[in-house]
């Protein structure tokens, strides 16, 4: 047991909501926020964003283009919902609600992970058809970048709303079942190098991995089937698992290996 | 070691109670359409029903803007007036695209155009370089019962801010005919050249002004227009 994942991890969590602050304070390396930002004078693009931009707005600006691939190249290689673990916001916000609710031991209840799937074809269709860019509309993510960046609070209450639900219905529900973006990078890292690996020889099955889990059915294949990768695209990459594993079970490991063997 | 296998057909069934069942499969579905829908009815209401928003520099046509803008606020960022603000949920569909209030801040036309140049998404136009092609909106003088100068004074306060002045505002004198010796010098906007920036908003007098940025007369052609 460590928490040297989890305090870099934090860190960069952090290290996100001063960057969206940053420019409030007058500082300049930071313009945006997590939809499209510049980190000095680097142009980056939520891919999502990009794509209801296209085919809402029917604009195509290359540059633009090129910032959501570039994006979209990082968190591939990363694992897609390293997002969602690292840098999002509301990843950060439900993950301090749900020690509320364990407390309270309330809202057990799950959805099945592959939801968003749909969430994310209704955003795609909803825009193609309405040029309601549904996402960007509803985005808590954009809701708490804008309340942070530009000081706009009375939409917070919809965060609340989610933050309410997944702390007495049902766990983490938007993040794990329901965020469009999140299934738009669990099909992007489907096939990701980097992913959490299963030594089945040092497992003592003590389960306090999926304890720590936030999406636990990804660990079932290993566990139960002695797989040798988290495969699922649905990790995020937040390697609470490596951090508890008592027995070191759990590491970082990459793709190619598992043709290897 | 065990072969790896990727599908899931070996799950056990899963033996869940009644209670369980009804817990996952009836009220969190219901409970989350309600919570959709509540936030549903604030935001999706129609994005028309304000009427007219004055948009930065460079806007494409409303309806594609709002699908184009991906709301990150860099124009905002931008600004060296703070002229563009971020809507909120007051906006609906809007929620979180710029606006300009030209009554709390006007558009200042700065000849570089910094909202445009950090616009990532092309939802303000790059194309667009000439500050005097901007097209924000018009200026219409909607109470010329109040106006000052309409009603013989010399105000024009309007007119000598106008930074396009003689060109979007001029004033034409006629007789007035109500006292009989006096000119009315009458402020006039000039649609052609009416660049929509609302700095003739924010400087009338008058606690209300007589003279409001709508929406333009001449729609600003974008360069995604065909």
């Amino acid at each position: 047991m460590n928490s040297k994942w989890w305090i870099l991890r934090r860190t960069t969590q952090l290290t996100m909501l001063a960057l969206i602050a940053s420019p409030l304070l007058g500082m300049t390396f930071f313009r945006g926020n997590l939809a499209a930002a510049d980190l000095f004078g680097l142009p980056l693009a939520d891919p999502l964003a990009f794509l209801q931009a296209l085919i809402g707005g029917k604009v195509l600006v290359l540059a633009y283009l090129g910032s959501a691939l570039l994006v979209m190249a990082f968190y591939f290689i990363l694992g897609g919902r390293s997002f969602c673990g690292w840098i999002c916001p509301v990843g950060l916000m439900a993950e301090l609600g749900d020690k509320l609710r364990r407390r309270l031991g309330s809202g057990e209840t799950t959805l099945p992970l592959t939801t968003n799937r749909w969430s994310l074809g209704l955003v795609v269709l909803t825009v193609a058809a309405t040029g309601i860019p549904l996402f960007e509309v509803l985005s808590p993510i954009g809701i708490i970048s804008r309340a942070i960046a530009f000081l706009s609070f009375m939409p917070l209450l919809a965060v609340a709303a989610i933050l309410l639900v997944e702390i007495a219905v049902s766990r983490r529900v938007w993040c794990r079942s329901l965020c469009p973006l999140g299934g738009f990078y669990s099909i992007l890292a489907r096939f990701s190098p980097v992913r959490v690996g299963f030594i089945e020889s040092r497992c003592t099955h003590c389960n306090d991995c999926l304890r720590v889990c936030p999406v636990e059915e990804v660990l079932a294949p290993p566990l139960e089937r002695g797989v040798r990768q988290v495969t699922a695209g649905d990790c995020s990459r937040c390697l609470a698992c490596v951090d508890c594993c008592p027995a070191n079970a759990l590491n970082i490991d990459l793709f190619y290996k598992v043709k290897q063997n | 070691m065990k072969d790896v296998r990727m599908d899931t057909e070996s799950t056990p069934p899963s033996g869940i109670s009644r209670r369980q069942f009804l817990k996952g499969s009836a009220i969190t579905p219901l409970a989350l359409m309600l919570a959709g829908s509540g936030v549903a009815a604030v935001y999706l209401r129609p994005a028309a029903a304000g009427g007219f928003t004055l948009r930065p520099p460079g806007a494409i046509a409303e309806k594609r803007f709002l699908a184009a803008c991906v709301r990150c606020g860099k124009c905002a960022q931008a600004c060296p007036y703070h002229s563009i603000t971020m809507a909120g949920g007051e906006a609906g569909v809007g929620i979180g695209t710029p606006v300009i209030i030209p009554r709390e801040m006007p558009c200042y036309l700065c000849s570089d155009l910094p909202c445009i140049k950090a616009c990532p998404s092309g939802a303000l136009d790059k194309k667009l370089e000439d500050i005097e092609k901007v097209r924000m909106g018009t200026a219409v003088i909607i109470d010329r019962e109040s106006c000052l100068s309409i009603r013989g004074l010399r105000c024009e306060v309007c007119y000598r801010q106008c930074p396009l002045i003689d060109k979007a505002i001029t004033i034409e004198p006629r007789h007035n005919t109500r006292t009989g010796e006096h000119t009315i010098m009458e402020p006039v906007v000039h649609k052609e050249k009416c660049v929509g920036c609302g700095i003739c908003e924010k400087s009338c007098v008058l606690p209300k002004s007589v003279i409001v940025v709508q929406k333009s007369v001449e729609i600003q052609k974008d360069s995604y227009e065909f």
